[in-house]
């Protein structure tokens, strides 16, 4: 019985789990060092993955919010760094596929502001900061600002869905992953901004005799 | 319980009607070109463009046409479309910039 717990535990820890999110990554390694994906066709899998991962780091607030403090929604917010290290991290190899497929700067440079590309960099400019401030150490060296510089993501994700829209042909791929995150993040403004409005009422009512 | 139902409703129609899309022609270019089996084939229209300086990643069909994923001879990383018949260059686009298209 010991044992038995002992192994569920570990199923369930975060290095499993890093191993669970990094799966698609190594199948898709695989495919490309076996010759069987080009690099142009390692762009449209890794993005989304990113953007995937990006995205549900993002809905764990909300969840919260919605459904309040329950085991799963712990469990959530438990592996959300986990979650955002990932979209990082497959952002990194969806660019450096985009570079190995242009092979040169030149064919680089000469897109860089086409609409659908520029988006993208300026994604990746976003994600660095969140990024390497992904540790305890920066939690605690910033404080308050940590937050607050972890609200950049915010842009990150306009701009990874611009960059998705812009790219790619048709739409539905992309408003297939971010209406959720969009009706999710709606959902809880207006829950928050009801309790406060509830709140303010209470504190103005008169005091019960 | 009346948000959360109905979130969870619409997010799950959203990915339903995502994923239940068919893959559709992009629309850039459309070939009236007959029937497949009188096309030239993909493997000589690659040879063709090859021999006149072309790099090409990959190729497939859409909307009719050949489509071509490659570098120019120029140096331009495009994606081309061609009649698969007369294998005349139609359109020429560097991510979704218009650097040719036929009069």
């Amino acid at each position: 019985m010991e044992l038995m717990t002992a192994a569920l535990r570990t199923l369930n820890s975060l290095p499993v789990f890093w191993l669970v999110l990094s799966l698609p990554a190594l199948a898709l390694m695989r495919g490309f060092w076996a010759g069987d994906i080009i690099a142009m066709d390692m762009l449209h899998p890794t993005g989304e993955f990113s953007a995937r991962f990006m995205i549900i780091a993002m809905i764990i607030s909300p969840l919260i919010t919605i459904f309040g403090n329950r085991g799963w929604t712990g469990w959530l917010l438990r592996r959300r760094r986990s979650f955002g290290v990932a979209a990082f991290v497959y952002a990194m190899l969806h660019m450096v596929f985009y570079i190995v497929d242009m092979e040169e700067l030149e064919p680089i440079l000469a897109e860089f502001w086409a609409p659908g590309i520029w988006t993208g960099w300026a994604a990746m400019l976003f994600f660095v900061p969140l990024a390497i401030t992904s540790n305890d150490a920066s939690m605690r060296w910033l404080k308050r600002r940590w937050k607050i510089l972890q609200r950049l993501v915010y842009g990150a994700a306009l701009l990874t869905l611009a960059h998705w829209l812009l790219i790619h042909d048709g739409m539905t791929g992309a408003l297939v992953h971010f209406i959720p995150l969009f009706m999710l993040q709606l959902l809880r403004m207006i829950i928050t901004y009801g309790r406060k409005k509830k709140n303010v009422i209470k504190a103005d009512s008169p005091r019960p005799l | 319980m009346k948000y959360p139902t109905v979130t969870a409703t619409l997010a799950a129609a959203t990915m339903a009607f995502g994923f239940s899309a068919p893959v559709h022609a992009t629309g850039k270019m459309t070939c009236e070109a007959g029937p497949q089996s009188g096309w030239v084939s993909r493997a000589d229209l690659e040879a063709d463009l090859v021999e006149k300086g072309w790099k090409i990643k990959k190729s497939k069909v859409d909307g009719g046409c050949y489509e071509v994923y490659g570098t120019t001879p120029e140096g331009d990383r495009v994606e081309a479309y061609f009649h698969p018949v007369s294998m005349e260059k139609l359109l020429v686009l560097r991510r979704g910039k218009e650097l040719f298209r036929k009069k």
